[in-house]
């Protein structure tokens, strides 16, 4: 079973057991996030439930064929399925993904995922080496933040196994097996412990599975931690042949950080260079990156502070930050790395606090918030942007006191809760989607961005062709012309996107063609790869898909290509002869499975709706940048990069794109529930007949 | 002993005479001279590696594996990257890789010749699997911690960095003078092949600094990491 382990670890924490389920029935979803619904599916008694602390939920932590490899920025990307928590109006089942070394060090310890049911009736962590699996007490780390609970479990093992010339020795079914390095730990902080709606899951320094709220899941099931250490290997079909793709991707594809691009286009050919919303600390650095990644997106530095911060843990506190020092971007920097780190120990994820700060702020600024108001809190308001408030808040939000206290279901919960829920209807909060923040990327501008969304679960956070954004306004913010022109652009994009799209026109994100067919199939094209390519393979976001690079001759990326295309390294692994296309079919019938989750949850196609403002207002401020260019044809059809703010989405069109949307993915347009013929069409008749026990099962056309 | 700094004769010509006169017994590519004193040419290559440099992606590892065993694993690699998340820099990394000692006692310590100086791959110092009867002698000969030699437990044989020479599963020659596939695959070229053999002497003769002028213009430092030492 090339690629695969073949076992399987599930964990009852009700009963204190564990037991192994051979992987061979769930390689048709290829790992990670398909594996992991598949197993919810099966494992899940009661597929109801619509929060994710409920006893009944089931977490699925899944690798892929590619953890543990060198397939370039896929080897330690991890996925995490179950109910969720904090989502609004109800926490569906849901996903996060993390990067780090843990899914790596889950394979050579000898599993393909692990699956988590029940609860503990004390706090424990799972310290499992190679085949030995131990239930263990947590009570000496319960309570402790991520950094020091992992080196407590660090710690707790290597005194427990034997060292040898430098090498541990674990004992292996076949004898003993020796390791260099660390245990790879995935924990929960103080904000986990304490349910918090917002609380995620954290390895190593700086790995989070932040959206969802899984930290609050394993919180309800008093579990803070768990501990892989393998010295096992993955095996490989045509390992020569994953070599040399690999030599390709370097070669053909990737960023070269002694000779870098300052105006390259494209996500895998990006030098590799720490990702911060400020200032580097210090130039006395590495950039560091997950397991197998091509080019690292975050740092390590010699300042004791800041390692592995990176991206939105840079960005939530930035402008209050930059505000208090008064525009010392040094002092700046140490807050904001500082405040991130602090983050990451307390186990919080930090992209609803950016949004969700400025609104707080403006609350306070209103009078509705602060001692003795409406809205109790007696944090020091007048020092937002101090390193001594961000230390308050986050504490406040970790152990659910203060305004941390209304915080621990949600945020737009919390906007009902103190009657503020026009600021959700009108943007002050701007929470567009399913309870959770604007990304950057407001869906009356990006239009994939909102529609996938909205049709899954929460936000997307794929950013394939959220490169365009960034590439191109990069360029007109210093008055440079793009690298590539709109047209050309579109044309190299969209000639990817087989057999999806056939035409340039599915890029034109202007007014005219916004709810279009092509658009549309832009959308399904994107949820499919990613839920297979990205959630499944666990192919890294950030790299992938690579659509356009202009380190090549003719500007196309690695995505599909025959030399270090998706397919090529899957095919390496596994031994298989899988087409991209293929992959996306897999895609498809994952969102279907997915969607037959949230059907049994109780999603009707009603409730798939964006917050009032993304169709009462125009999108007038972006958070990002004061404009938002993406290629557009005009009335002549040509095309230009074109600011597409300024507009909002129209309710009854985009209900018209959702019956078009659901016909496609054969769903029933009426309520977006699955019908029989799809599902059996796919495979997932045994799906069909729980819907239909249920009766939910959606009309045939 | 020729071969030491200020020699003014080389290794190689001092070995090559040896040979001619038919005064020493070869044990591959070394020369076992009376009284049990083996002598070992330089092999003609070398791993330097930058640990400031460093992303500790692994894939230096996972790909060494592959190439050598077909596999992908950390434990089966002859190339050790060790880190620790939250250290500060550049201690958060090690590099530990095989030297190509000079004298090399894990060559020394075999007693079946498997562990020799392969004198049609550049001298590098190899094992030859088909030999090795798994005694780990040479594991334990060898000097650094951790060691350099891996103890393989399903083949039951003891492992080292060869230079790529036996890599069933590179399509390309490897060896010295050839591709070393952990070269070759670094994303951010912290390892590098030499074939000058470092200082034996100083603590950090395989650590150099390949951080050029392009690393400055992502935001990095290029001071060297043992400047003061």
């Amino acid at each position: 079973m090339f690629g695969f382990t073949g076992k399987i670890l599930h964990i009852n924490l009700t009963t204190g057991t564990s037991k192994t389920i051979p992987t061979e029935k769930y390689k048709r979803w290829g790992g990670g996030h398909g594996m992991g619904s598949a197993l919810f599916w099966d494992l899940c008694e009661d597929k109801t439930i619509t929060d994710g602390r409920d006893s009944k939920n089931v977490v699925c932590i899944a690798t892929s064929p590619f953890s543990g490899t060198n397939v370039p920025s896929a080897g330690g990307r991890c996925e995490v399925v179950g109910v969720g928590v904090g989502l609004y109006p109800v926490s569906w089942f849901t996903r996060s993904n993390f990067g780090g070394r843990f899914s790596a060090t889950m394979k050579y310890a000898g599993w393909d995922a692990i699956v988590i049911s029940g609860k503990a009736a004390q706090p424990v962590w799972l310290d499992i080496r190679n085949d030995s699996v131990n239930i263990r007490s947590a009570k000496d780390i319960w309570g402790k933040d991520t950094k020091t609970t992992q080196e407590s479990i660090w710690q707790t093992v290597e005194e427990e196994t034997e060292t040898i010339d430098g090498w541990q020795q674990l004992p292996t079914p076949k004898g003993s097996g020796y390791s260099t390095q660390k245990p790879a730990v995935l924990a929960i902080g103080p904000a986990g412990e304490n349910q918090v709606a917002t609380a995620c899951l954290v390895h190593d320094a700086g790995n989070g599975a932040g959206q969802g709220g899984f930290g609050a899941v394993w919180g309800s099931k008093n579990l803070k931690a768990i501990s892989f250490y393998g010295t096992g290997s993955v095996e490989i079909a045509d390992p020569a042949a994953l070599v040399q793709a690999r030599f390709d991707a370097k070669e053909f594809y990737a960023g070269d950080v002694d000779n870098p691009d300052a105006s390259h286009w494209g996500p895998f050919g990006k030098p590799a260079k720490p990702v911060l919303f400020c200032d580097e600390p210090s130039k006395k650095r590495r950039t560091q990156s997950c397991q197998g990644c091509i080019n690292g997106c975050r740092g390590r530095y010699d300042i004791g502070y800041g390692n592995e911060v990176s991206c939105q843990e840079t960005s939530w506190y930035s402008s209050f930050a930059q505000k208090w020092v008064k525009g010392d971007k040094q002092k700046a920097s140490a807050i904001i790395m500082r405040s991130g780190e602090l983050c990451n120990r307390l186990g919080i994820n930090t992209y609803p606090l950016g949004e969700g700060l400025h609104w707080l702020e403006h609350l306070y600024h209103e009078g509705l918030l602060g001692p003795d108001k409406a809205i109790s809190s007696s944090l020091d308001w007048e020092k937002i942007g101090s390193p001594e408030f961000a230390e308050q808040f986050l504490q406040a939000i970790a152990t659910g006191n203060d305004i941390g206290k209304d915080l621990i279901d949600g945020w737009v919960q919390a906007a009902y809760k103190w009657g503020r829920e026009e600021d959700h209807k009108t943007g002050k909060l701007q929470f567009p989607y399913w309870g959770m923040p604007e990304h950057g990327y407001d869906p009356r501008a990006e239009l994939e961005w909102g529609f996938e969304t909205i049709m899954c679960d929460r936000d997307m956070n794929s950013h394939c062709f959220n490169w365009i954004f960034w590439q191109a306004n990069i360029s007109i913010l210093f008055g440079q012309r793009p690298f590539l022109a709109a047209d050309k652009l579109a044309e190299i994009v969209t000639s990817k996107l087989a057999p999806y799209v056939d035409s340039p026109a599915a890029l034109d994100y202007s007014t005219p063609n916004m709810y279009s067919d092509d658009v549309m199939q832009l959308t399904r094209w994107h949820i499919h790869y990613s839920r297979f390519w990205k959630n499944s393979t666990l192919l890294c976001d950030f790299r992938w898909a690579d659509l356009f690079n202009t380190h090549t001759p003719d500007s196309h990326g690695a995505t599909g290509s025959e030399k270090a295309g998706e397919h090529v390294f899957w095919n390496a692994v596994t031994g298989d002869t899988m087409s991209l296309a293929d992959g996306l079919e897999i895609g498809k019938q994952i969102w279907a499975l997915d969607n037959a989750i949230w059907t049994l949850q109780g999603r009707h196609r009603d409730v798939v709706k964006f917050a009032d403002y993304i169709y009462d207002q125009p999108f007038t401020k972006g958070e990002l940048l004061p404009f938002f260019f993406w290629p557009c044809r005009d009335e002549k059809g040509e095309w230009h990069y074109q600011d597409v703010m300024r507009r909002s989405l129209d309710r009854d069109k985009f209900e018209d794109w959702k019956s078009r949307f659901y016909t496609l993915e054969g769903c029933d347009p009426e309520t977006g529930w699955p019908t029989r013929t799809s599902l059996a069409a796919m495979d997932l008749a045994f799906v069909a007949d729980e819907l239909e026990k249920n009766q939910r099962i959606g009309k045939e056309g | 002993m020729s071969g030491k700094a200020g020699s003014t004769i080389n290794r190689r010509t001092f070995l090559k005479a040896l040979g001619a006169a038919g005064i020493a017994a070869s044990a591959g590519g070394a020369i076992l001279l009376p009284g049990n004193l083996l002598v070992m040419p330089h092999s003609e290559g070398f791993l330097v590696v930058d640990m400031g440099k460093c992303m500790g992606c692994g894939t230096c590892m996972t790909t060494c594996s592959l190439t050598h065993h077909g596999k992908a694993s950390l434990s089966l690699s002859r190339i050790q990257i060790e880190q620790n998340s939250f250290a500060n820099w550049p201690d958060d990394i090690t590099m530990s890789i095989c030297r190509q000692c000079k004298d090399a006692p894990c060559v020394s310590a075999c007693p079946v010749n498997a562990n020799h100086v392969d004198s049609e791959n550049g001298m590098v110092r190899r094992i030859d699997p088909d030999r090795c009867i798994g005694c780990m002698q040479c594991i334990a000969a060898c000097p650094y911690l951790p060691k350099r030699l891996q103890w393989d437990p399903v083949q039951r044989k003891v492992q080292k960095c060869d230079l790529c020479v036996d890599t069933p599963y590179l399509k390309e020659k490897g060896g010295p003078g050839n591709t070393q596939a952990c070269v070759k695959v670094c994303p951010v070229g912290a390892i590098a092949f030499i074939d000058k053999m470092p200082d034996q002497k100083s603590p950090h003769g395989y650590e150099v600094n390949l951080r050029g002028k392009g690393w400055e213009k992502t935001g990095g430092s290029r001071e060297d990491l043992h400047s003061k030492s």
